[in-house]
């Protein structure tokens, strides 16, 4: 267990301020406490190694890059475009290959020159051969670092493309680097001009069934978004679009029309979500798919929303099948996970997604942290109010959309609103901390550093983080999860990616690899050591 | 997509990493060093992501984390934090200052800032602090390897008396092929100054208690020796002369140089050995002898398979030039011949060994992986050696894919792959051969049925 004594001295190794500064970013839960306030969203330290990336990561890497029939153009150095190519694992198909472009990777791959000289003549000039040869529908244009410092208006470059290709949609995205304070602001930037120049671009007028809805957040790592598609799809909705997992520009321009918006991942689309709501009048609902009950409850939630009786039923009834579907084959994997602990340290809401799937499992999650997330998502919604807005957060642009006159139109009505918003998590999310238990350690923004001091501490059976750290801890003895990209395994969202999970966690925990980690000549030997000795002794 | 449907004047699927990301490598190969990245973070935490994947190791390597403010007011203060903790939580004996597009942009001024760091730590303060300057579009990841390399050397190496070691440079190559370049030499009892010495440090064995620096690399007062040694070698013959370690320690100590293509193929093993043998009082041990025997008979054993592969290689300049070396030696067709980098010298080296092939080499310098697979239709390739990102090529147009070189991201143990001396040019040659063979023996009832009786292909697919 963790105390605030062990905790000082594991901070104690930092400079001072350093030390002050992380002090505010780590929470031990005291379930006492109505409310325990925790930093985030602040600046990085420099110098420790932080897991953190950069706006341009956040912007074109997480919430654009996965729109498939969209050319995604990096303009900057070549660098920035080479390493958001095809690093996350979001899957997409598309019933015309000539419209994906997903394996592709466009950059101006500015010279020293244009730094000089400036690079819009390039970026202008690399539009125009993206048009003549692939044909695209839309265009994004994703700055990095040195755009903004030498003053290329991409902008305006957008713009006048837009002019010479009226049938094109060009977007421009002033994401570099250095805004706001990781990948987070990057997320807002992405939001900001999908919802400005994107959604509702499409002529759509008529819902096309009156369960349809999009669903946001969900970018499709390992086939999640398709295994949940295929999920509502069975139950009955018509899904008419994902954000932006195997999502299209196709799709994503009439989103305006759907009934209710899903929100998985409201770290990185609740601007949307709340945007759709002002500008169309789509309410949104919190769910998550990832662990058995945590799905259920959004499937019925879904079904209480539109409160229609066949819906209902049909809910319930695939519960029941997949319910019984999973349970034999989680069994003998829950043996082996039963009592473990874990850590799950994850992006800005997969640290709190998979804390119920590892209670399914018998897996207590100790420690608990985002890489990303602001102060409401591990303390609730309900205290964006009272969050102050520093420097870095003001750096973003804050969009304000108006209802549109045409489109707009009330979906629930006020007093059911109401009325719902007692029972469902209607247009809210609640925060990490309230759903761990005391004494349970919260950590934002985990560095290595502390990571390693933190395992030798606690020594978790199983940490569950991303790529960058996943070797430190592996290299300590303790068996990983990558949580960001599933090690090329998934889907691990609804019944079957439950399954999928439990096996994986399973294997890792039970790998007979574990056993040859003391060698022979190690000179403490353990029990099992000398058991062997006497067996040999015997023969 | 067709050969018309691309996009020329820009880059597309880009062979090319940037500049601090290639300048991280030799820093990692120096015994208790530490990086940091002076920009915003994601620069650095790209490049972690990508080296971690490729090594499989944790790559630690620290950013200075600019924001919009220090872009307006400058980021000198930004970095002396990182370095303040890198030096309390690593404890380093050096430090790695390396720069990104927006520090150089932002004319950030490395050198300053680290001797004014050094002043303020006052006496007790005995870490040295190597700025390197990389704008990331300054070059590519192979320019960045070079230049930090030569600034290490340059930077560190101290006037010294003469001793029996021997300094070797080697490009970026696998901690498996460091280590097999080490058994050579000891073999030969040759002592030696490995720089940069990554096969430990980035192919770390599982030992408790866990390092936060890995054991093993250069030691940083070998380094400093360099200039003392007999002679040096540099795997690296197609670097100018500005950017060569060995050409400074050269001019500036007068130590002799020998400019060696990494010994990949048995011609360049053999000029290896040569002058091996010329620094060492030790005839060529029998172990060596057998090994190069076997490679003859591997030789021997392959040919007849390999002279069917047409082959498309794209790696960095070196690897790329060993690669070559290995096919022209076994009649492997070198059909296409790429690299990111824009060295001028490669062209040229390419371009004699590759003379007398049948069909002459189309050499692409500076290139994107769109011009190679556009290439690679046009002269009928069936084999492709080169980095993972070669995979979309093998996807798209069916080619199968032998992987060596930086970075390998879609199999494991990119970091374990040797392919120099001869074992090592045995052992990629093998899987070359296999590949072919693979390729061939999955088709050949197929090709064979079709072209015996020309039946309709979808008859011949029941089969
Ligand atoms: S190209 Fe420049 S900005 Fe991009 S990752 Fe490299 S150093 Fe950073
Ligand atoms: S921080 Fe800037 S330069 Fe670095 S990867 Fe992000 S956008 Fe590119």
């Amino acid at each position: 267990m963790i105390n605030n004594r062990i905790l000082d001295e594991i901070l104690g190794q930092y400079p001072v301020k350093v030390k002050k500064n992380r002090k505010k970013h780590i929470v031990i839960k005291d379930a006492d406490m109505d409310r325990q306030e925790i930093d985030a969203n602040t600046r990085t330290i420099p110098g420790v190694i932080t897991n953190r990336g950069c706006a341009y990561a956040g912007c074109k890497g997480v919430v654009l890059g996965p729109l498939k029939d969209v050319v995604h153009i990096v303009h900057g150095p070549v660098g920035c475009g080479y390493y958001a190519w095809l690093t996350r694992r979001n899957k997409a198909k598309s019933e015309d290959p000539t419209k994906n472009y997903m394996t592709y990777c466009f950059s101006t791959d500015m010279q020293e020159s244009d730094i000089v000289f400036g690079g819009e003549k390039k970026l202008t000039r690399m539009i125009d051969e993206v048009v003549e040869v692939f044909k695209p529908e839309a265009v994004t244009i994703s700055a990095t670092c040195p755009v903004g410092l030498i003053g290329d208006d991409i902008g305006q470059v957008a713009k006048n493309a837009h002019a010479k290709y009226p049938e094109v949609n060009f977007t421009a995205y002033s994401c570099e680097g250095y805004k706001g304070v990781s990948q987070s602001a990057g997320h807002h930037i992405a939001n900001n001009g999908l919802m400005q120049h994107v959604i509702g671009q499409g002529n759509m007028e008529e819902v096309p069934s009156s369960f349809t809805l999009n669903i946001l957040g969900e970018y499709n790592i390992g086939g999640d978004g398709w295994e949940i598609k295929q999920m509502l799809e069975e139950i009955g909705y018509h899904i008419q679009t994902v954000m932006t997992g195997d999502g299209s520009y196709e799709e994503l321009k009439n989103a305006h029309v759907s009934n209710l918006n899903l929100v998985q991942c409201h770290r990185s689309i609740n601007y949307i979500a709340d945007m759709l709501e002002i500008k169309y009048g789509t309410p949104w609902l919190k769910v998550n798919f990832i662990g058995i009950d945590s799905t259920i409850k959004s499937l019925r939630d879904m079904a209480l929303y539109f409160s229609d009786q066949g819906l209902m039923e049909r809910t319930e009834a695939y519960i029941m099948r997949e319910l019984q579907k999973v349970e034999t084959l989680l069994e003998p994997y829950k043996r082996i996970c039963e009592g473990k602990t874990a850590f799950c340290f994850v992006g800005g809401s997969r640290g709190h997604h998979y804390q119920g799937l590892y209670k399914e499992l018998g897996i207590d999650t100790i420690l608990a942290g985002y890489e990303f997330a602001h102060r409401d998502d591990y303390e609730g919604r309900e205290i964006i109010d009272s969050i102050k807005l520093d420097a870095d957060s003001q750096n973003i642009p804050n969009l304000t959309v108006e209802p549109d006159v045409n489109r707009y139109r009330v979906k629930v009505s006020p007093e059911k609103m109401e009325e719902l918003k007692e029972k469902i998590p209607l247009n809210y999310y609640e925060g990490m901390m309230r759903s761990m238990h005391e004494g349970s350690i919260i950590v934002d923004d985990l560095n290595h550093y502390e990571t390693e001091e933190l395992i030798r501490i606690l020594k978790p059976d199983i940490f569950s983080s991303g790529i960058k750290d996943k070797y430190v801890v592996q290299k300590m003895g303790i068996p990983t999860k990558q949580l960001h990209n599933y090690d090329y395994s998934g889907p691990y969202a609804g019944f079957g990616g439950a399954v999928n999970f439990a096996r994986d966690i399973a294997m890792s925990l039970a790998s007979p690899t574990w056993n040859y980690t003391v060698p022979p000549w190690h000179s403490k030997p353990l029990l099992e050591g000398k058991i062997l000795e006497r067996v040999s002794d015997n023969a | 997509m067709t050969k018309q449907n691309r996009v020329r004047n820009v880059t597309e699927n880009p062979c090319n990493m940037c500049m601090p990301m290639g300048a991280i490598v030799p820093f990692k190969g120096i015994e208790n060093a530490m990086i940091i990245i002076h920009g915003s973070q994601g620069c650095a935490t790209y490049m972690r992501r990508h080296m971690a994947e490729h090594f499989n190791e944790p790559i630690d390597v620290a950013s200075s984390s600019i924001t919009e403010q220090g872009t307006i007011y400058g980021g000198e203060n930004n970095l002396k934090k990182g370095l303040e903790n890198v030096m309390q939580l690593y404890k380093p004996e050096l430090v790695g200052i390396l720069s990104t597009c927006l520090a150089e942009t932002i004319g950030e001024d490395l050198g300053r800032t680290a001797s004014s760091f050094t002043r303020e730590q006052g006496e007790g303060f005995t870490a040295r602090l190597v700025p390197v300057s990389t704008p990331g579009y300054g070059g590519g990841h192979y320019e960045g390897y070079i230049q930090a390399l030569y600034s290490i050397v340059v930077q560190l190496s101290q006037k010294t008396e003469k001793h029996d070691r021997i300094n070797v440079f080697v490009p970026h190559i696998s901690p498996a092929d460091i280590r097999e370049i080490k058994r050579i030499l000891e073999l030969m009892e040759i002592k030696y100054t490995l720089l940069p010495d990554i096969s430990e440090t980035l192919d770390s064995p599982y030992i408790q208690p866990y390092r936060r620096i890995p054991a093993g690399g250069t030691p940083l007062q070998e380094i400093e020796a360099m200039p003392g040694a007999r002679a040096t070698i540099e795997f690296m013959t197609m670097l100018e002369d500005e950017l060569s370690p060995g050409k400074y320690l050269e001019s500036e100590f007068g130590v002799p140089l020998y400019r060696l293509p990494l010994p990949m193929g048995i011609e360049a093993c053999d000029e290896l050995l040569r002058v091996l043998k010329k620094l060492s009082s030790k005839a060529v041990p029998e172990v060596i002898k057998k090994e190069r025997g076997r490679l003859l008979d591997a030789m021997v054993d392959s040919h007849k398979y390999n002279g069917a592969g047409r082959a498309a290689v794209f790696a960095e300049p070196e690897v790329l030039y060993g690669v070559t070396r290995i096919m022209a030696e076994n009649g492997i067709l070198p059909a296409v011949l790429a690299t990111g980098s824009k060295s001028p010298a490669l062209k040229k080296l390419l371009q004699s060994l590759t003379a007398d092939c049948d069909e002459k080499a189309i050499i692409l310098l500076d290139s994107d992986f769109v011009s190679i697979q556009d290439h690679c239709a046009n002269r009928k390739i069936n084999l492709a050696v080169g980095n993972s990102d070669g995979r979309f090529i093998s996807e798209q147009v069916g080619i199968p894919l032998v992987r060596i070189g930086f970075p390998i991201h879609d199999r494991i143990g990119g970091q374990r792959i040797l392919s120099v001396g001869y074992n090592g040019t045995m052992m990629l040659m093998d899987r070359i051969t296999n590949t072919l063979l693979a390729e061939k023996l999955s088709s050949y009832r197929q090709d064979m049925y079709q072209s015996l009786y020309k039946y309709p292909s979808a008859a011949a697919n029941d089969h």
